[in-house]
């Protein structure tokens, strides 16, 4: 696919490397001269300009691209840039800069297909990193909704079960599966669930702290040995990893101690 | 008569409440969310720039999820 990138920071630059390297066809737009300098010195066509001016966007060729990242830091460029992208018919992702924003704009802006906030990914993943637990946030899908992986123990209630006698709560849903060190995978009915076992979890976060009793068990000695922390709140703090809050910082870390 | 506008930045993701709670001041002609850096825009019209003062200040920065106000007095 085509895409265009605006903004060649830490953010925009980062997502045009991993769409290059999965084969798609990425030009950037970057205003500032050394920013852009570093892009084109890692082989990226790169559009001088503001990307919030449709001259600089058709030069980019938003004419041919398929979707449009507006992930600067300057939230008016970003708005400006999809709404051009989608005068384009191009899949507009929005890059925003304060988690309350979040609900904002995938409330109102009908012009953006796609909010992001990389720093609640950041945040997700350094915490994921600090506990080294059992449990592992792989992405919000709504707010609601959180993919989760989890590591089966031996003290699981689960464990020694199959795939298909496995019962979690009504809104949550196994998405992979994955034997000790092996890739994931779909799930077929009859595999084993056992201590080093990974399954990947869509769950609503109501019941996430029910998937995590079934499926990593719960007794405080077992999570302070799997986190390697002496901390048994560990994995279940991070299940409070908060939709919509007004405070920022609670959004940030999904909860704090 | 005075034309203001008050540009309002805030912390919630509530836009809706606090357009309403806006909207609802005395001499707020109209209130619009925002893309942007501010979240909401208020246009009021009053008699005198005191009273532009009078909502600016007291009233929408009292409303909870308000940080912060910028107002802007019409010259036409």
């Amino acid at each position: 696919m085509r895409f265009v990138i605006i903004g060649a920071g830490r953010v925009g630059l980062r997502t045009a490397r991993v769409l290059r390297d999965e084969g798609h066809e990425v030009t950037m737009v970057e205003r500032d001269e050394p920013t852009r300098r570093r892009a084109r010195d890692q082989g990226f066509a790169v559009v001088d300009g503001d990307g919030s001016r449709e001259a600089v966007l058709e030069e980019a060729d938003i004419t041919a691209a398929d979707a449009l990242g507006a992930l600067t830091g300057d939230l008016n460029v970003n708005f400006t840039a999809c709404m051009i992208g989608n005068h384009y018919e191009c899949r507009t992702v929005m890059r925003i800069d304060e988690a309350y924003r979040e609900g904002i704009y995938r409330k109102y802006a009908d012009q953006v297909d796609e909010i992001i906030y990389p720093e609640r990914l950041g945040a997700i993943g350094a915490k994921n990193a600090l506990l080294g637990g059992t449990i592992r946030a792989i992405a919000d899908i709504a707010p609601h909704l959180q993919v989760v992986e989890l590591t089966i123990t031996d003290a699981a209630p689960v464990n020694g079960y199959t795939i298909s006698e496995l019962h979690l709560p009504a809104d949550a849903t196994v998405l992979a599966f994955g034997k000790g060190e092996a890739p994931l995978e779909i799930p077929t009915e009859d595999l084993s669930l056992e201590d080093g076992d990974r399954l990947v979890v869509l769950a609503d976060f109501d019941v996430l702290s029910d998937v995590r009793q079934l499926l990593v068990g719960e007794t405080a000695a077992l999570a302070a040995a799997n986190a390697g922390t002496g901390s048994s709140s560990a994995a279940t703090e991070l299940l409070e990893t908060e939709p919509e809050r007004d405070s920022e910082s609670d959004s940030d870390t999904g909860g704090v101690n | 008569m005075v034309t203001a506008f008050v540009m309002i930045k805030a912390n919630t993701g509530e836009a809706d409440r606090l357009r309403d709670s806006i909207e609802s001041i005395d001499g707020v002609r109209s209130a619009h969310i925002v893309a942007g850096d501010v979240d909401l825009i208020a246009k009021a019209i009053v008699e005198t720039p005191a009273e532009v003062k009078e909502i600016a200040a007291t009233h929408v920065q009292s409303i909870e999820g308000v940080e912060d106000t910028q107002t802007y007095i019409a010259m036409d």
